[in-house]
């Protein structure tokens, strides 16, 4: 009964906000409180933020209290979390209290741990995007996925530096394919990730679909 | 009001009234017949074969939050959430759900907590919605784990990704479960066309919930999609010719913003 009350009050909740928000982008009059309900908003997410933060910590100290196999990771991603959120910490204290500029660790953190791990990861997505043509051939032989497979390798190998004057065939064909089946499969594609898009809101505005509980 | 103004609440109105109308329209005994869509099909036994074995389903929701253009990703998978968890009522675990957004993460959980009390299932176990990661790779990365999990039987992948969805597909491919994925980025959608077991399509991610037996309402919310598909088919062709024939498409200045 709590439940269902609940339910009631969250889906009256959503449905009204939802409603204007919508309105609001359709009706000039209405927009100044379109604004604040997504002001509103995004303070709720920046709340969410650190409710999340307290649950990624809660899961990963929960996996390293049961011996998990793989508690190693869970152990480094605590302890980095815990000097990140020290050394930022300790940088706001500086900024605000000495007026000392500005974030200068935390700055230090991102460029030199954060970035060139992320930069590495991105560089191994290429080599894994390649291993992913591949499997395509090797687990599902049809005409669409041959095409698919040339198609990559017609696109890249007129995507490196060489001179067009080389291949011109080459050339015209993947401007073709690019310009055409590939634009419209996209737009094709679009609409109805659209079309989807426009269910799936109104479901939600509607009270049809209650992510939110109930 | 600007004319883009008003044809927008058209469009939502009449969305809306579609619906409606096959709702009201089709009896309870009715069944929409519905193309066969792989992912769905291979996830409906995947769910049963998760029972049977007593393991655990994992459901991605990628990275995106629920404030940008990226949202309907992760509510559709949301809304997959649900339905996996009803259909999975009898099964020892619960799903696994992981994401790089803090909403999205409180949401999956209350989605979790809140469908096992409505159907009354006494779990007795701990939430499994999880923040795994705030950046694309940190995302992915933290993933990895759950995939390689052997309580892992098979992944649900639908959410907004990027490039970095490859590790996650081509982990479930190493440890030999299934990968159903879909998404809204159309790039990523190549990417999981390639690496995923069962890829979804285009707009095959947001009917999740008439192909999992969420009833009548999900089945006219197809129907309502596929009439407004012919419509703007319709709309695509009509603007063609008249571009052809030299007049102006009256459609480029109802969507340009004109009073």
């Amino acid at each position: 009964m709590n439940l269902k009350f609940r339910a009631l009050i969250s889906t009256a909740i959503v449905i009204g906000v939802g409603v204007i928000v919508l309105a609001g982008y359709f009706l000039p009059a209405i927009t100044a409180v379109r604004f604040i309900l997504l002001r509103a908003g995004l303070v709720l997410a920046a709340v969410a933020l650190l409710v999340g933060i307290i649950n990624l910590v809660g899961i990963h100290l929960r996996k390293l209290s049961s011996d998990q196999s793989n508690s190693g990771y869970s152990l480094i991603l605590v302890i980095a979390l815990t000097i990140t959120l020290i050394v930022g910490a300790a940088d706001m204290f500086q900024t605000y209290m000495f007026g000392k500029p500005n974030f200068q660790m935390i700055k230090w953190v991102f460029t030199y741990i954060h970035l060139p791990i992320e930069t590495s990861l991105m560089a191994v997505t290429a080599v894994s995007l390649i291993y992913a043509a591949a499997y395509i051939l090797r687990e599902r032989l049809n005409v669409f996925s041959i095409i698919f497979f040339f198609v990559i390798i017609l696109v890249l190998l007129t995507s490196f530096s060489i001179s067009s004057n080389l291949l011109p065939i080459l050339q015209s064909a993947r401007n073709w394919i690019v310009g055409v089946p590939a634009l419209a499969g996209g737009r094709g594609l679009l609409i109805g990730v659209a079309l989807g898009s426009i269910a799936t809101g109104l479901r939600i505005l509607t009270g049809i679909d209650r992510p939110y509980g109930g | 009001m600007t004319l883009t103004g008003f044809s927008g609440i058209v469009v939502v109105i009449l969305f809306v009234g579609t619906m409606i109308a096959f709702y009201l329209i089709k009896r309870d005994a009715d069944r929409t017949e519905l193309r066969e869509i792989r992912g769905y099909r291979k996830l409906t036994r995947e769910i049963g074969r998760s029972v049977e074995s007593g393991t655990q389903m994992h459901l991605s929701l990628g990275w995106g939050g629920i404030t940008g253009s990226e949202s309907a990703s992760a509510l559709a998978g949301l809304s997959i959430l649900k339905q996996i968890i009803k259909e999975s009522a009898v099964c020892d675990y619960p799903p696994v759900a992981s994401s790089g957004d803090a909403t999205v993460a409180i949401l999956s959980e209350d989605t979790i907590r809140d469908t096992s009390q409505a159907i009354n299932i006494q779990t007795g176990h701990r939430s499994t919605g999880e923040l795994v990661g705030l950046t694309p790779f940190s995302y992915a990365a933290g993933t990895l784990t759950t995939i390689r999990s052997p309580q892992v039987s098979a992944n649900v992948l639908t959410g907004w990704y990027g490039n970095e969805v490859i590790y996650l597909t081509s982990a479930g491919e190493r440890q030999g479960t299934p990968v159903i994925a879909g998404t809204a980025d159309l790039p990523s959608q190549a990417i999981m066309y390639a690496s995923a077991t069962d890829p979804l399509i285009g707009e095959e991610l947001f009917v999740g919930g008439a192909y999992l037996g969420g009833g009548k309402i999900y089945e006219a919310s197809v129907n309502a999609q596929d009439i407004f598909r012919w419509i703007v088919i319709g709309l695509i062709l009509l603007g063609a010719v008249l571009n052809l024939l030299g007049v102006m498409d009256p459609f480029s200045s109802l969507l340009g913003g004109v009073r």
